[in-house]
């Protein structure tokens, strides 16, 4: 049964005529055309899909857009203003934290999550709030930099 | 979600009972098995084409503090429940072991009463509910009823919650602040790890004696499983390293004679019985 689920969406509010029990990674990526939300594991251990909603960092793939009527959903695209990228997007590049790229969405918006609440975290602090994203990359190291000093 | 599935969300608890009246249908709340679970088409999650979203309903997400009681809401989230002061003040071995669960995006969505109506070996939030001898209330339509958790849990993945009920809270008898606790979680790492042990221990000491010593483990074990004979042993004993040697031998049997003998048991029983002699040592010989 499709209903119509609203929502807003990097600060724009819509209305989705949509199953809902769809994931919200498929509705964001196959509905909304948001494809830098990417798809890794399907199972919440890649963290790849991590998008925020009402300023919490959740994975896309373990949450139905059932579950997100009335939400605030950020995600990647969400962070660029005005044509200008975000101070952590920029702080990704500046440090080479980004290497293939793919865990880079997922890994932002943790990251944007954790400074929401806690703008000076501690080194433990990122590596708690990265744990559930995985980069074959980087190592780690650039990823933590660019999130220390954005 | 690869299958046709019809999902209802509500707000309200009586309007969430009233649609599972039929028992054709599964309760929903954080989702973080149930969702990868049907899109990976396990047949955990074949039985069911209804889903009823539970995850927004306020009444299951209070935590809230009486005279002698906690009682949490069973939708509280573990992130929710790392956070909040009067669980890190009353129940901190339930918030340790929550804290090591997943990663902050899972624990931002999974609910503690959809870690144990899971039910699986390696629940972490098994093995604290045990020590702390929590109940749980449930509602259906018709009914309500309290059951201690230990009884709820069946075996692996089954409980006694029938389809039309709701687990509603979690209650637990505010414990002596004078508790010692120790939580311990082994997985293949740190991060997104199923664990492999895990174990749950609140003691107190007087007179250099254990009182009321509590010990329950997970994963290891086939469910989450309280060692009554092991804690009457050590209660009311002088605590030495003898003691501490003789408790960490006999739950190593304890947990061999749960699981059954595998191939592994010649190699799992020493690394266990060392691993708790370790822990002992370390928490109530150090001290
Ligand atoms: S795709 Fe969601 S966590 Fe991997
Ligand atoms: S940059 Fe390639 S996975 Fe992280």
């Amino acid at each position: 049964m499709i209903r119509r689920i609203n929502l807003t969406i990097n600060g724009d509010k819509v209305g989705i005529d949509v199953q809902p029990s769809m994931r919200l990674l498929d509705v964001l990526r196959e509905i909304l055309n948001l494809t830098g939300t990417k798809e890794g594991c399907s199972i919440g251990e890649c963290g790849a899909c991590t998008v925020v909603i009402n300023g919490n960092a959740v994975n896309s793939c373990l949450i139905v857009i059932g579950q997100c009527e009335g939400s605030e959903i950020t995600t990647i695209e969400g962070l660029e203003k005005n044509g200008e990228l975000n101070k952590l997007q920029k702080s990704f590049m500046e440090k080479g934290a980004v290497q293939c790229g793919f865990c880079t969405p997922g890994m932002i918006m943790s990251a944007y999550a954790l400074l929401l609440k806690n703008p000076n975290p501690t080194e433990v602090e990122i590596q708690e709030a990265i744990a559930g994203n995985l980069c074959r990359c980087t190592g780690y190291k650039q990823i933590i930099e660019a999130i220390k000093s954005p | 979600m690869k299958r046709d599935i019809e999902l209802f969300s509500t707000w309200k608890l009586d309007e969430a009972l009233e649609l599972l009246e039929d028992g054709n249908s599964h309760v929903i709340a954080g989702g973080t098995d149930i969702i990868p679970g049907i899109h990976i088409n396990s047949n955990r999650f074949r039985d069911f084409n209804k889903l009823v979203d539970i995850s927004r309903i306020k009444e299951l997400k209070r935590i809230s503090e009486e005279k002698d009681k906690i009682i949490i809401g069973a939708a509280t989230t573990f992130s929710e429940i790392e956070s909040d002061e009067i669980l890190q003040r009353h129940l901190p071995l339930l918030v340790k072991a929550v804290s090591k669960i997943g990663s902050r995006q899972i624990r931002n969505r999974a609910t503690i009463g959809g870690n144990f109506i899971n039910n699986a070996p390696c629940a972490d939030s098994v093995p604290p509910l045990l020590v702390y001898n929590a109940g749980i209330k449930i509602n259906s339509i018709h009914h309500e009823r309290m059951i201690n958790l230990e009884d709820f849990l069946i075996s692996p993945y089954r409980t006694s919650l029938t389809n039309e009920e709701i687990v509603t809270e979690i209650v637990i008898h505010k414990p002596r602040e004078s508790l010692n606790d120790v939580f311990y979680k082994l997985g293949r790492r740190r991060g997104v790890a199923i664990s492999r042990i895990t174990l749950a221990i609140l003691f107190e000491i007087k007179n250099n004696k254990f009182t009321d010593f509590k010990i329950a483990s997970g994963a290891v074990t086939p469910i989450g499983k309280r060692f009554y004979e092991i804690e009457n042993y050590a209660d009311g004993k002088k605590i030495d390293r003898d003691l501490l040697i003789d408790i960490s031998i006999r739950c190593g049997k304890a947990v061999l004679e749960s699981t059954g003998l595998r191939w592994s048991s010649e190699y799992k029983l020493p690394v266990l019985q060392r691993l708790i002699y370790s822990l002992l040592e370390d928490n109530c010989l150090r001290r």
